[in-house]
C-alpha cells in the first residue's frame, strides 16, 4: 500500500511539474492566450519564463536527494571485499537514479527541449542539465555538512527567508496589477539579472541562438566541467568510504536534562528530554514555527471571510496536535530497549507510563491554551470564544486518542532520519492520516453554521466528555497493551 | 532431567537442599507464541553463591534471565526470589533487591555515564552520601573514569558492558543477574570483574551469570547448570564437578551433556 501511495505521489509530482513547464513555455503561442492576456508582451513572457526556470531551480536544489549515498551503511560492503572504486561509482549512479532526481532532471529536459530552435542547442541543453545536477549534488553534499555544524544559524536564516518570501508572495498577490505596472518599465533589467541566475542560464542553453561554433565551445567546456566535478565527487566518496569520520567524543553536560528532571521528574523528564533532543523533532518544531508565522498574516489579509473562519483556526488548532504527534504518536520509539531497564526499576509500570503520558501532553497543552487565548483576544473575527475553545479542545482530544492507539500499534525505532520516507519516526501511514485528518476535522469543526452552531457545540462537548472518561479509566488497558504489543518487540529489537 | 547421555551421571539438585535459596524456579514454562523456549524448568540457586548458567546459543539462557528479572512473562510454574514469590504484589519488593546486566547491556544512550549511574541509583533510592566517590572508584577500577562525562552512545561495546556492570553493583542488590557480562570486555577487566564478584559473594550477594567463556565460568562459579533446548540437563555442584573434572575439563563435560554432534566432515570441502 505504501509503495502504491509513493508511486502515486511521484506520478502526481511528475505530471504537475512537466504540465506547468509546458504551460509556461507554450503560453505565448496560443492565440486564445493573446486575447485573454493582452499584457503578455514578449518581454513579460521572458520574465515569466525566467521566473519559472529560477524558481524551479530552487526547488530542484532543495529536493535533490542524496539519501542513497549512505556512506555509513555502504561502507560495510568493503568488509566483504567489494572494490572501493566500483562501490563509489555505483553509489554515484544510484543516487542519480533516485526517482525524485530523475523527475527533476527529466522535467528540465522537457522544459528545455520544447524551446529548442536549432539542432546544436540539443547537446548544449543536455549537458547543461547534467552539469546543473552534478553541481547541485556537489554543493549540497557540502551544504549538508554546514547544516550539521551550524544548525541554529541555518534554522534562523531559513525562518527569515521563508517569512520574507511569503510576505513577498502576499504583496504580489494583493497588489499584482500595481506591481506589474511598476515592474514593466524595468523588466529588461530584471530579465537580464534573472538570465544569469542558474535557471536563466539553463533556459538560455535552449532558446538563445549562439551559433554552431559557440555551441561546440560551450559543450566542450561543460563536458570538461562535468568530468572534473564527477571525478572530484568520486574521490570524495572514495575518501568518505575509506576513512570513516571519527565519532566526536567530547565531554558534555546537559542543562536541559537537569531542568526537565527538576520540573517533570525522572520518568517524564527523561522521556521529554529524548523527544526534545531528537534532530527530527528540531526540524518538526521549525516547521511548526514557520506555518503560523507565514500563513496566519497571509490569511488575515485575504478578502474571503470564509477562509479566515476555517483555515486560521484549523492551522492554529493543528499546531498543538502536531506537537502532540511528535511526542506521542510513536511514544516508545525514542527509548526502545532502554525501556527494558525502566521495567526492571522498582517503580510500577503503570506509574511510569502515566508519568510519560502526562509529561508528553504538558507542552502541547500549554501551546493549546496560549493559542486559544491569543485567538480569542487578537483575532475575534474567526469565531466566538466558546466555539473556538470547544473546537480546539475537541480536536486536541480526538487526536490524543488517535496518538495513544498509534503509539501501541505503530511502534518503531525512532532513528535519526529527517523526513525520511523509509525510516520516519512516525510511520507514513500515521503521518499521511494525521495531515489529512487535521484539515478534514478542521473543516467540520470550524465551518460557520450560524444559527445551527449550538448543535455542533453540543455534539463536540459530549464527545469531549466521552474521550475524557475513556482516557481517565483506561490506563490499565494501556499497560496491558504495552506488555502485549511493545515489550516483546523491544525485547527482540537488538 | 531429560535425554542424558548414558555414560554421564544424572546430577540432581538435592545435594544442597539444606541451604537457603536465593532463587527457586519450579516447573517454569515460557513460550513465544507456539514455540516453547523453557520447558518445565526447575532450578535452585543457593544464597551467597556464584552460579553459572551455560548452554549453546538459543538454549534459553537470556530468556530465563529475562523472566527472572521480570521483563518477560511466563506461562507456567513459579519463581521465588529472596523468599518472595514473583507475583504482581511482590514485584516491586523483588525488583528492589535485584540488578542485572543484559546482553546487549541496557543503558540510557543520551545520558553521560555519570548521569546514567546517578539516575539509576536515585530510582533505587541509594544514599547519595559517597555515591559519586564510589562510582568514580569503580569506574577507575574498570578504566572508564575518563568517560564519566561522555555520552553513553559514544562508548565502545566493552566500555558499555563495564558501565552496565558498575551500575548494577552500585544499586546494592541481593541478587545479580549477569547475561554474558564478559563478552567484548578485555582480559584485564574480566579479571577485575571476577574480583568484584568474589567480593560481592563474600558480602552475601547471590550472582547468576551466563557466559560462553567456559574457563571463566569454571574458575569463578560455585555451581554450574547446563541449559539446552529450554531444559536444565545438568546441575554441577562443587562435589559433582570435582568428581567429573578429575578426567575432563568443563568444556569436555559440556560437549558430552549437550551431545555435540561433530560436523567437521560437513566442511571437508574447505
Amino acid at each position: 500500500m505504501m509503495m502504491i501511495g509513493y508511486i502515486m505521489f511521484l506520478g502526481v509530482m511528475l505530471v504537475n511539474l512537466i504540465g506547468t513547464a509546458i504551460v509556461v513555455v507554450l503560453m505565448d503561442t496560443d492565440p486564445w492566450m493573446a486575447t485573454q492576456l493582452p499584457w503578455l508582451t514578449p518581454k513579460v513572457y521572458s520574465f515569466i519564463l525566467l521566473v519559472f526556470a529560477n524558481t524551479y531551480w530552487v526547488m530542484h536544489f532543495s529536493f535533490t536527494n542524496l539519501r542513497l549515498l549512505n556512506i555509513e551503511e555502504n561502507r560495510k560492503l568493503l568488509g566483504f571485499g567489494f572494490p572501493l572504486k566500483r562501490l563509489a561509482r555505483y553509489m554515484i549512479i544510484i543516487s542519480f537514479c533516485h526517482p525524485v532526481n530523475i523527475i527533476y532532471n527529466f522535467t528540465w529536459l522537457v522544459f528545455l527541449m520544447i524551446q529548442i530552435d536549432f539542432w546544436y542547442q540539443i547537446p548544449v541543453a543536455i549537458l547543461g542539465v547534467i552539469l546543473n545536477y552534478v553541481l547541485i549534488y556537489s554543493i549540497k553534499h557540502r551544504f549538508l555538512q554546514i547544516i550539521e555544524r551550524r544548525f541554529i544559524a541555518v534554522v534562523v536564516g531559513f525562518v527569515i527567508l521563508v517569512f520574507s518570501l511569503f510576505q513577498l508572495v502576499q504583496m504580489v498577490s494583493t497588489e499584482n496589477v500595481r506591481l506589474l505596472y511598476r515592474i514593466v518599465p524595468r523588466i529588461e533589467t530584471i530579465n537580464a539579472f534573472l538570465g544569469w541566475m542558474p535557471g536563466g542560464l539553463l533556459t538560455k542553453a535552449a532558446n538563445l541562438d549562439y551559433g554552431l561554433v559557440n555551441a561546440s565551445i560551450y559543450a566542450a567546456l561543460m563536458a570538461i566541467l562535468i568530468g572534473l566535478i564527477i571525478v572530484d565527487h568520486f574521490n570524495k566518496t572514495c575518501d568518505g568510504l575509506h576513512r570513516p569520520a571519527l565519532k566526536k567524543v567530547e565531554e558534555v553536560s546537559s542543562q536541559l536534562w537537569k531542568v526537565l528532571q527538576r520540573i517533570l521528574g525522572n520518568n517524564a523528564g527523561k522521556y521529554y528530554y529524548y523527544v526534545m533532543i531528537h534532530p527530527y523533532n528540531k526540524l518538526q518544531l521549525l516547521t511548526l514555527a514557520i506555518i503560523p508565522i507565514v500563513y496566519v498574516p497571509l490569511l488575515l489579509n485575504v478578502n474571503y471571510e470564509i477562509a479566515q473562519t476555517i483555515a486560521i483556526p484549523t492551522i492554529l488548532a493543528g499546531i498543538p496536535v502536531a506537537l502532540l504527534a511528535m511526542g506521542m504518536a510513536n511514544m516508545y520509539g525514542y527509548e526502545n530497549r532502554e525501556l527494558l531497564l525502566h521495567l526492571q526499576f522498582p517503580v510500577k509500570l503503570e506509574k511510569q507510563l502515566k508519568e510519560r503520558f502526562l509529561g508528553v501532553i504538558i507542552l502541547p497543552l500549554l501551546v493549546f491554551y496560549l493559542i486559544t487565548i491569543l485567538e480569542i483576544v487578537f483575532i475575534p473575527q474567526i469565531g466566538r470564544p466558546l466555539n473556538i475553545f470547544v473546537g480546539n479542545t475537541f480536536m486536541f482530544l480526538c487526536f490524543m486518542l488517535l496518538f495513544i492507539w498509534s503509539s501501541y500499534y505503530q511502534y518503531q525505532k525512532a532513528v535519526y532520519s529527517s523526513f525520511s520516507y523509509k525510516h520516519p519516526i512516525i510511520s507514513q501511514k500515521v503521518t499521511f492520516a494525521i495531515s489529512f485528518t487535521i484539515f478534514t476535522v478542521g473543516y467540520m469543526v470550524f465551518v460557520p453554521l450560524n444559527g445551527l452552531e449550538w448543535y455542533r457545540i453540543t455534539i463536540m462537548s459530549v464527545v469531549i466528555g466521552i474521550i475524557g472518561i475513556y482516557l481517565w479509566g483506561h490506563m490499565d488497558v494501556l499497560v496491558n497493551l504495552f506488555k502485549k504489543r511493545i515489550l516483546i518487540r523491544i525485547w527482540s529489537d537488538l | 532431567m531429560a535425554c542424558l547421555p548414558s555414560d554421564m551421571p544424572s546430577i540432581i539438585i538435592e545435594s544442597k537442599n539444606n541451604m537457603a535459596k536465593a532463587v527457586s524456579i519450579n516447573e517454569l514454562e515460557k513460550r513465544y507464541e507456539d514455540t516453547v523456549v523453557l520447558k518445565d524448568l526447575s532450578l535452585e540457586v543457593p544464597e551467597g553463591s556464584i552460579f553459572g548458567l551455560i548452554g549453546p546459543n538459543g538454549a534459553g539462557k537470556s530468556t530465563l534471565i529475562g523472566v527472572l528479572t521480570g521483563l518477560l512473562s511466563y506461562e507456567g510454574g513459579s519463581i521465588e526470589i529472596s523468599g518472595l514469590e514473583l507475583t504482581p504484589e511482590n514485584e516491586l519488593d523483588i525488583k528492589r533487591q535485584i540488578s542485572s546486566v543484559l546482553q546487549p547491556p541496557l543503558l540510557f544512550e543520551q545520558f553521560t555515564s555519570l548521569e546514567f549511574i546517578e539516575y539509576v541509583c536515585e530510582i533505587y533510592e541509594i544514599s547519595k552520601d559517597g555515591l559519586i566517590e564510589k562510582a568514580y572508584s569503580l569506574m577507575d577500577f574498570f578504566e572508564i573514569k575518563d568517560f564519566a562525562k561522555i555520552k553513553v552512545n559514544k562508548l565502545s561495546s566493552g566500555s558499555r558492558k563495564k558501565l552496565a556492570f558498575v551500575t548494577a553493583v552500585l544499586v546494592e542488590p541481593k541478587v545479580m543477574f549477569l547475561d554474558e557480562p564478559f563478552e567484548a570486555v578485555d582480559v584485564i577487566s574480566i579479571e577485575r570483574m571476577k574480583t568484584v564478584l568474589r567480593k560481592l559473594k563474600a558480602k552475601g550477594v547471590t550472582i547468576i551469570v551466563t557466559s560462553h567463556i567456559l574457563e571463566v565460568v569454571e574458575n569463578l562459579c560455585d555451581d554450574i547448570a547446563i541449559l539446552h533446548d529450554g531444559l536444565i540437563i545438568a546441575y554441577l555442584d562443587e562435589i559433582s564437578r570435582r568428581e567429573l573434572q578429575k578426567d575432563s575439563s568443563l568444556h569436555e563435560i559440556f560437549e558430552k551433556y549437550v551431545e555435540v554432534e561433530h560436523k567437521d566432515d560437513i566442511v571437508d570441502w574447505l
